[in-house]
């Protein structure tokens, strides 16, 4: 087992490489200049300074190696365009509220969507399995900036209840958090329903009926345990895509957060800020991946064997 | 049993929605967090007992450094916490301000600042002619690599020492060349490249601001984070979270602190117009200085809260004139062009339709305007259609370039509307805006026909908006050169007298779009700003023509 964790830990680094490579190439490819942010043109000597101080006039392979010794030694360089500031700094002031809206968010998800798809299952084909069954995939299918839009415009506007924008105190973390949540809610929900369907129908949930234990204590221990492997191993990636995929709900609540960085940094060409906010994203994934992948191989010996 | 269960999950499902509820329970705090109600009186009046205000700058500002920072938003903030040498009035005049004085020698060459004696720094040192020396040469300094190095070309030596190759030259000299000195404690003096009248309202721009030596030391590229800057000004910073909040107050120890009413000024950087917009309406902050979404203002313009300012700046097409080389052309696509009723369809600001390119504000903008015949405010279809029809040889399908920032494609559409009464068919086509400029050079790409752009003045001198359009200037995609114009720029740039100079811009106009101009370029409208501003603060809340407020002047009334 320890191999198979070994050898997966290890294999991140080259998939890290070729995404280091992929978005240097990309960048170098895409054009615009990082020293010139408006349409008034910068004169030469202004622009020979900034790329001697940058050193963007090496050659690519110097660049691409003193990059990634930066990614290694986790010093990812400073940034082209908000001067004065490294990607470092960028990582450690934003990072932080991008996992919090996150986590936030997993948990309403969490909270909500698993109780919903166990009633769903429990009172299946009734009236409560059909509408839960339809609100789910009503906010399964409406994007979360419309869910977004809609909460600030009638819970922060009209009813005045929370703060429209911003990321301070804990009101102002509720209205994103639920519109980032509302989708893997759903999720949860269509999910749970589908494997305790599922489990309702296993063998051992009748020998267990029959053996006479108590409905309660069927559902509640054999059939939810069983029910939640699914949903446990979904989990893990989806964190890891929720918290990379907050930036609209960021860019609308005007959060603070990592997307808002990334997304000035594309339009700016802030190349170095590009760099390392892919680099941190793509580990993000990586990691999420392999603690699927070695949860998989703890749950089924099979697939360590075959993965291995 | 089973309805048991069923209640159970029920009762953990009612559970959960009551803790996302709990929030609505207590929406008086909410109200709290958003609390900006003291301030917002309902009639003007007295003195509000709270003098503190939200403004949403609209933008993290990019640097705080008075050598690094290039936009409105930094020098916003800047012109508040620093004192600057001159400040520019109403009109635009300079006076002065942490100067006590500031004297320009006959020949023009040589200005003298002498300072006031009541300067220090927030660390208590005194603010001296050294410091502004320093900052100065920190600035055009190659390391720094600052951006707005070229603000200072005017000062003998200023290009030299920014051009200065470490490997080849000897840099500390070339800095000690760079004519900007302190005579003594009090006295700066400047030695110019040529007179330039312009130079000491220049000075007014924040890129010429002092810092203080020993913190940039110190602390170096961190020196503007809030726990470490030094400043000079009315307010001090206080708190910055980058990308989130900047909140500035009072500081009681300024020269002129009685006079200043505001005690804290807490800045948001809400970039999403319409995000902005709605914290607004929802009483959270009391000022959107960033501009408002074109799409909302027709609803906003109605409330009292709106505002909009006279820019300095044009929005203009250009033309390339090595595609489109009839001059006739060139003519008709600017007759065609209803400036108006686009302000009034499309831009809705009550932008000005521009009737030449010094913008509207300008000093001497009466005696520069051309009012060119071919700038009409309505346009003028028919005189277009005949001019047209005189073209030998006119191209009918163009490509029109514009950038996909919002609005911009609505007002191109309108003219394609235009030009195609003309028989000139034209595809719009959108680019993002970095490979957009990179696209436009110069050269401009050969695909490029008209490109849309604007120019908003750094300093008040229509020279700034002019030179634009010379051979060899960095700024002019549209493949125009006219040695005759350049000689006019030439001859303006060392006419000292003003109104000798502003008929020598009148010239250069009259070559660009007079009678017999060559309409390189259509402009379109000169800028407004928008805002949103609370009633309590709307008197005293001016944005003057360089899209710059003066807090120290903004009181908060009942």
């Amino acid at each position: 087992m320890l191999k198979f964790i070994v050898r997966r830990v290890f294999w991140t680094i080259p998939v890290l490489l070729v995404v280091i490579f992929l978005t240097f190439m990309m960048m170098r490819q895409i054009g615009g200049n990082p020293f010139r942010q408006s349409e008034r043109a910068v004169p030469e000597a202004v622009q020979r300074n900034l790329e001697e101080k940058f050193h963007v006039n090496d050659p690519w392979y110097l660049q691409y190696a003193h990059y990634v010794k930066g990614v290694f030694t986790f010093d990812l360089g400073p940034s082209l365009v908000v001067r004065g500031r490294d990607v470092n700094d960028i990582v450690r002031t934003h990072f932080p509220k991008s996992i919090e809206l996150g986590v936030y968010a997993f948990l309403f998800a969490l909270v909500i969507g698993v109780p919903l798809g166990m009633i769903a299952a429990l009172r299946h084909n009734t009236w409560v399995d059909y509408s839960a069954m339809f609100f789910s995939n009503v906010f399964h299918a409406v994007p979360s900036f419309l869910v977004a839009t809609l909460l600030i415009y009638f819970v922060a506007l009209k009813a005045g209840w929370f703060p429209t924008s911003g990321w301070t105190t804990w009101e102002h973390k509720i209205l994103p958090s639920v519109a980032l949540g509302f989708g893997p809610m759903a999720l949860f929900a269509r999910l749970v329903r589908g494997t305790m369907l599922e489990t309702l129908q296993q063998d051992y949930v009748r020998t267990a009926r029959a053996k006479g234990l108590r409905y309660r204590r069927v559902v509640g221990l054999h059939v939810l345990r069983n029910s939640l492997i699914p949903v446990v191993t979904a989990a893990g990636p989806l964190l890891g895509f929720i918290i990379t995929g907050s930036f609209v709900i960021e860019l609308i609540f005007n959060i603070p957060g990592i997307g808002q960085s990334y997304i000035d940094s594309v339009s700016n060409r802030d190349f170095s800020v590009v760099m390392g906010l892919t680099v941190l994203l793509s580990g993000i994934v990586i990691v999420a991946n392999l603690v699927v992948d070695i949860l998989y191989g703890i749950l089924d010996p099979r697939t360590r064997d075959a993965r291995g | 049993m089973r309805s048991k269960t069923f209640w159970l999950l029920v009762a953990m499902l009612v559970a959960s929605l009551a803790l996302v509820a709990a929030g609505c329970g207590g929406d008086d705090e909410g109200d709290d967090a958003a609390g900006t109600e003291a301030t917002t009186g309902e009639e003007g009046g007295s003195e509000a007992a709270e003098q503190v205000i939200t403004v949403n700058w609209g933008t993290e500002p990019p640097s705080l450094d008075p050598g690094l920072a290039s936009d409105t938003t930094s020098a916003n903030i800047l012109l508040n916490i620093m004192d600057p040498l001159v400040i520019l009035d109403e009109d635009l005049n300079p006076v002065p301000n942490a100067a006590e004085t500031v004297e320009t020698s006959e020949d023009g060459l040589t200005v003298t600042f002498t300072l006031r004696d009541d300067l220090k720094w927030t660390n208590g040192d005194p603010v001296t002619a050294q410091d502004f020396e320093y900052s100065w040469k920190r600035t055009v300094s190659p390391e720094l690599g600052a951006d707005y190095a070229y603000q200072f070309y005017g000062i003998v030596g200023a290009q030299d020492y920014n051009s200065c190759d470490a490997k080849k030259d000897d840099c500390a000299a070339l800095a000690d060349k760079m004519a900007v000195k302190a005579v003594d404690d009090k006295t700066l003096e400047v030695k110019l490249t040529t007179p330039q009248p312009w130079f000491v309202q220049q000075a007014a721009h924040h890129s010429f601001l002092a810092v203080h030596r020993q913190t940039v030391e110190k602390f170096g590229d961190k020196w503007t984070e809030a726990a470490n800057i030094v400043t000079n000004g009315a307010f001090k910073l206080e708190r910055w979270e980058h990308s989130s909040a900047i909140d500035i107050v009072k500081w009681d120890e300024w020269r002129d602190a009685d006079r200043v009413k505001l005690t804290r000024v807490n800045g948001r950087m809400i970039e999403d117009g319409t995000t902005a917009v709605q914290a607004f309406e929802a009483g959270e902050v009391d000022v959107l200085k960033a501009g408002l979404p074109p799409d909302e203002i027709p609803r906003l313009k109605d409330t009292p809260e709106y505002e909009q300012y006279t820019g300095l700046g044009t929005y203009y097409y250009g033309v390339n004139v090595k595609n489109i080389t009839d001059v006739k052309q060139r003519r008709a696509m600017a007759l065609a062009i209803p400036r108006q009723s686009i302000i009034d369809n499309v831009a809705q600001a009550d932008q000005l339709p521009a009737s030449g390119f010094t913008p509207q504000g300008m000093p001497g903008f009466d005696a520069i305007n051309p009012d060119s015949p071919f700038l009409p405010a309505e346009g003028d279809m028919e005189q277009a259609k005949q001019l047209m029809d005189e073209v030998a040889s006119p191209k009918t399908e163009i490509t029109l370039y514009i950038n996909d920032a919002p609005g911009h494609r609505e007002i191109a559409v309108a003219i394609q509307a235009a030009w195609k009464e003309l028989g000139i068919t034209s595809e719009i086509k959108q680019q993002e805006f970095q490979q957009y400029l990179e696209f436009l050079g110069p050269p401009p790409n050969k695909d490029v026909d008209v490109y849309r752009l604007g120019w908003i003045g750094d300093f008040v001198d229509a020279i700034n908006f002019l030179e634009l359009w010379t051979c060899e200037s960095g700024n002019n995609s549209t493949n125009y050169c006219n040695k005759e114009y350049d000689a006019v720029i030439e001859e303006a740039r060392k006419t000292e007298d003003n109104d000798a100079r502003y008929e020598l811009y009148a010239e250069a106009e009259e070559i660009l779009f007079g009678e017999d101009g060559d309409m390189p370029v259509l402009p379109i409208y000169f800028y407004t700003y928008t805002g949103l501003e609370r009633e309590s603060v709307k008197d005293t809340f001016e944005v003057n023509l360089l899209d710059q407020v003066d807090l120290t002047k903004v009181v908060v009334t009942e």
